[in-house]
């Protein structure tokens, strides 16, 4: 199925790099741009798009805007927003107005093609806002967070895996890790047990990622994810992990 | 100064005196009642903390800056005046002095007592105004002092700032520069490297003029920094980098390790073909935190063509080391086997608050 995409930006340019790289997907089709939150309101309630990227900035109203005044039609039902912009302070609001991502600009393609495949993760169900998905769960999908500089709308099944850091967890997710002040305890209460597991005091694997637990010669237990990657086991977590991959 | 404890100090020298003139009495043979001597004073002393607090709240520039003029046509009379106040107020309240008398009337009494105290008062007026004087040099004295520091201290901050912005167009522009080559061969390699330029602006506009921040920031920079090295050296060089989780929160001056880093590629990484190896380490050393950037190269030597090439950077590490630290912040360059060379920084461990206000945040 194609996505069918409308572009909100006042800068032309920043239009023109969008749309250029969406021409690359061939399951992607941008079917309106507009230079102002009016004209975006407008486009998005005739053309009923299934994703907007939305400037925060425009001239006469902010992305934010536009957002409410969509939201308050009845029946209407919400495309899937992702934010553009340079500034990183709407982050919070973003995420908390259920944005898909927020892309800082100037980003680069990688991150515009990690956005997507997030949409096309979701399309298979319906095009529905995330708030009713998950509304009723009581862990969490995704967190956000500034690591190096982005945001990042971490939906937490790309977490690998999750290793405490003295105050601080390092996450594990993509090519890279982040350090967040956090606690692996607290962490543990947000996250959906049954895909993150403890196998060490100081760290908890995403089983979606894991391959296999392998007995080491030395007599200790690792995790090998599918990317290869090596966790050790501690005795304790076991028999924990051997329940749950053997039932 | 409160007034309470001024006027209780006046109070406190006027009972000494009451102890002193009653000891003497008993000695010379007199019975006089140690409480009615010790009332005399007290409140002879009780007026004179009154008036010369009140003389120094309200009088406080003339006092501080008189010249010679002043004090004689204003101060003195001023003197003679209180001093006259004061006793027109004491003899009111002690009619039964001077005792061992008849009877007196008030102006009778008030200029047998002026005959008596006047040059006490005004002694007592002047030590006062001396005192305040010299109070309110000492105060100016102290003021002036913690000014200078105040300015030394900015003068210090204003030389870092110099110096930080020496590192950074320097960095600036050859990252530019790679993008614009970039942009001719491969245009998605130069959008990857623009964002990474971006996160690294963003990061140091995000810092502003602070001077310390916590290690791990620092961290943060560096990854971003080494990813877009990488993508420079298109996978020439084997990167390695360790923390200890200890010193997450450490404090270390802002940008110290990116010129160190820098100057691995720059002087010693970009000579490599292929096989380059750059290893960070940063562990605690008992009360130091030591930061080791290793680099595969051509050594020190090769490098003393280039004179002084190599010193620029690392200069300013060591100044603003030395700046921050004074002799406990350390710079060491070292030469070992196969043209590595070891940079090693090493400087007081100091753990900073860690900030809630980065916190994740959580759906739903």
């Amino acid at each position: 199925m194609t996505i069918q995409v409308v572009l909100a930006d006042d800068e032309v340019l920043a239009r023109q790099k969008l749309r250029s790289l969406l021409r690359e997907q061939s399951d992607c089709e941008v079917v309106g741009e507009c230079a102002t939150a009016a004209e975006t309101i407008e486009l998005v309630r005739t053309a009923h798009p299934d994703l907007v990227f939305l400037d925060v900035r425009m001239p006469d109203m902010d992305g934010f805007d536009v957002i409410d005044a969509l939201s308050a039609e009845k029946e209407f039902i919400m495309p899937r927003i992702v934010f553009t912009t340079a500034y990183d302070h709407y982050a919070v609001r973003a995420f908390e107005v259920h944005a898909v991502d927020y892309l800082l600009k100037p980003f680069a393609p990688e991150r515009l093609w990690a956005a997507l495949e997030r949409i096309r993760e979701r399309a298979g169900g319906t095009l529905t806002g995330d708030a009713k998905e998950h509304g009723e769960k009581r862990y969490t999908s995704r967190m956000v967070f500034k690591s190096k500089g982005r945001i990042l709308f971490l939906p937490v099944s790309e977490i690998r895996w999750i290793a405490a850091e003295e105050n601080y967890v390092r996450i594990s997710a993509g090519k890279e890790t982040h350090l967040l002040r956090e606690t692996m305890a607290h962490l543990e209460t947000r996250l959906d047990p049954h895909f993150f597991l403890r196998v060490h005091r100081s760290s908890m694997v995403n089983l979606q990622h894991v391959k296999e637990v392998r007995l080491e010669s030395d007599g200790d237990t690792a995790v090998i994810l599918l990317n290869g990657e090596k966790i050790p086991m501690s005795r304790s977590y076991r028999a924990r992990m051997q329940r749950l991959l053997h039932p | 100064m409160h007034p309470a404890i001024f006027i209780s100090a006046s109070v406190l020298v006027g009972m000494l005196f009451a102890l002193q003139e009653w000891l003497n009495a008993r000695r010379w043979g007199y019975r006089i009642r140690l409480t009615f001597v010790g009332e005399m004073w007290g409140m002879q002393f009780l007026l004179w903390g009154i008036f010369c607090w009140l003389l120094w709240r309200f009088l406080r520039p003339l006092i501080v800056k008189a010249r010679v003029l002043t004090l004689v046509t204003r101060v003195l009379p001023l003197s003679i005046a209180t001093s006259i106040a004061e006793e027109m107020i004491w003899v009111l309240f002690f009619p039964k002095v001077p005792i061992d008398r008849p009877p007196m009337d008030y102006w009778h009494r008030l200029t047998f007592q002026l005959d008596a105290e006047f040059v006490d008062s005004m002694a007592i007026f002047w030590c006062a105004f001396l005192l305040f004087r010299g109070v309110s040099y000492y105060q100016k004295f102290r003021e002036k002092e913690t000014t200078t520091a105040r300015l030394q201290v900015q003068l210090v901050q204003a030389r870092l700032a110099a110096l930080r912005m020496q590192l950074n167009p320097h960095f600036l522009f050859n990252a530019m520069n790679s993008i614009s080559s970039l942009m001719r061969t491969d245009v998605e390699a130069a959008d990857v490297m623009l964002e990474q330029l971006s996160s690294l602006l963003r990061m140091t506009l995000e810092r502003g003029e602070v001077q310390l921040i916590p290690l791990r920031k620092e961290i943060e920079f560096i990854e971003t920094y080494l990813a877009m090295q990488q993508q420079r050296y298109s996978g020439r060089v084997r990167q390695s980098l360790a923390v200890d989780p200890e010193l997450h929160d450490a404090m270390v001056p802002a940008l110290i390790l990116q010129p160190i880093v820098e100057n691995a590629y720059v002087h010693g990484l970009s000579k490599c073909a292929g096989d380059g190896e750059l290893s960070i380490d940063i562990r605690r050393d008992g009360k130091r935190v030591r930061m080791s950037v290793v680099n595969s190269g051509n050594g020190l030597h090769a490098e003393r063509d280039v004179a002084g090439r190599r010193g620029v950077g690392l200069v300013n590490v060591r100044d603003r080391l030395r700046l921050h630290y004074g002799e406990q912040g350390t710079l060491l360059v070292r030469e070992f086997g196969m043209g590595r060379v070891s940079v090693t920084i090493a400087l007081p461990l100091q753990i900073g608050e860690s900030g809630t206000d980065e916190a994740a945040r959580f759906d739903a």
